[in-house]
């Protein structure tokens, strides 16, 4: 609560704190990385069973193609709050990296033991799609950890000069 | 103080890099070096305490959104005030748009307020600020009050350094004018 006595610019500071707390909560941010991990991994696998099913009624591929649209906006969303509204700095990306690896990993051994059981295309399509998202999370994931590493590397030499 | 010094611009670096990284307390020590001279630097471009407050706002949202792309950490402070000089500008374009078509002549705009407490020199110093043109007040407080360099300052207001030197000139002209009260 601010004093009544304080200056324009000590309320103002005390603003611009609330604010940088409410901006920088990890878990807001990480709750965005872990929604586009589960959009992507519906629209995955609706969009498999939509495509591999030939002989949907018509009524079902209604359903399939909403529940594919509502997962994509999902996705839209969350990337768009991470680039724009809630960004992840250097650490928030590498453990973004770590979730989106650990989901991808299950997602396909999942998908792969849907393969082994059922061996039907709806469950082949889900395991290429997971492992082109392993793929991506892996490379991501890489790419966090180099760019922190570089600034670490950089900040260890500032600190030390 | 030589705010382009080696020991200036390290400083600057590693509080950019401590917040690229994402440590939070990097954060903190940010907001507690910037935040008064940026509220400053914003008081001059607009007409009360509670809209450089406004602004500044604003400004903190956009540098915590922005500093993780920031490319030359060591650019930390032209950078910073860079965003802050858009955040006013882009509310002064949206309250001439909004006076222009609500009919609203620019002379019947409300006018500065008059700041009411003259106590401290930096306050007297304000209001003899507020009666100089935007363009020459901005520019002597980044230099003076704000310490940046010359080619900073061309950086940030996108004009060469030698127009940065002749408003320069003729802010502390003005000012010298109105100190021996010259103007009205």
């Amino acid at each position: 609560m601010s004093k009544p006595n304080m200056s324009p610019q000590m309320k103002s500071l005390q603003d611009v704190r609330a604010l940088a707390g409410a901006q920088l909560s990890l878990k807001a941010r990480l709750g965005y990385v872990a929604l586009l991990l589960a959009a992507a991994a519906m629209s995955t696998v609706i969009l498999s069973l939509w495509i591999t099913e030939p002989a949907l009624p018509s009524r079902t591929q209604v359903a399939f193609g909403a529940m594919t649209l509502i997962g994509i906006s999902w996705m839209g969303l969350a990337l768009w709050a991470l680039s724009t509204r809630r960004v992840l700095y250097a650490r928030d990306r590498v453990i973004a990296g770590g979730m989106a690896v650990a989901f991808t990993s299950i997602f396909v051994v999942g998908a792969g033991a849907a393969v082994a059981i059922a061996n039907n295309p709806a469950a082949y399509g889900a395991l290429f799609t997971g492992a082109v998202m392993l793929a991506v999370a892996l490379r991501v994931w890489a790419g966090a950890r180099r760019r922190f590493a570089e600034l670490s590397v950089r900040r260890a030499a500032l600190a030390g000069a | 103080m030589n705010p382009e010094s080696p020991s200036h611009l390290r400083a600057d670096e590693l509080l950019a890099i401590r917040c690229q990284l994402g440590e939070r307390d990097a954060f903190d020590a940010l907001i507690a070096r910037w935040h008064e001279p940026l509220w400053r630097y914003l008081r001059t471009l607009c007409d009360s305490d509670d809209t450089a407050s406004d602004l500044a706002q604003d400004t903190w949202l956009r540098v915590l959104r922005g500093i993780a792309g920031l490319r030359e950490p060591a650019r930390l402070r032209p950078w910073l005030f860079g965003i802050a000089r858009r955040v006013a500008m882009d509310r002064l374009r949206g309250n001439y748009a909004r006076a222009m078509e609500g009919g609203e002549a620019l002379e019947e705009m409300p006018a500065p307020e008059p700041d009411a407490d003259l106590e401290s020199d930096l306050a007297t110093l304000q209001s003899d600020l507020d009666l100089l043109p935007i363009r020459e007040r901005e520019t002597l407080v980044l230099f003076y009050l704000r310490e940046l360099g010359i080619d900073e300052i061309a950086a940030l207001l996108a004009v060469p350094a030698g127009t940065v030197k002749s408003r320069l000139f003729r802010a502390r002209q003005l000012l010298r004018d109105q100190f021996r009260g010259d103007l009205p």
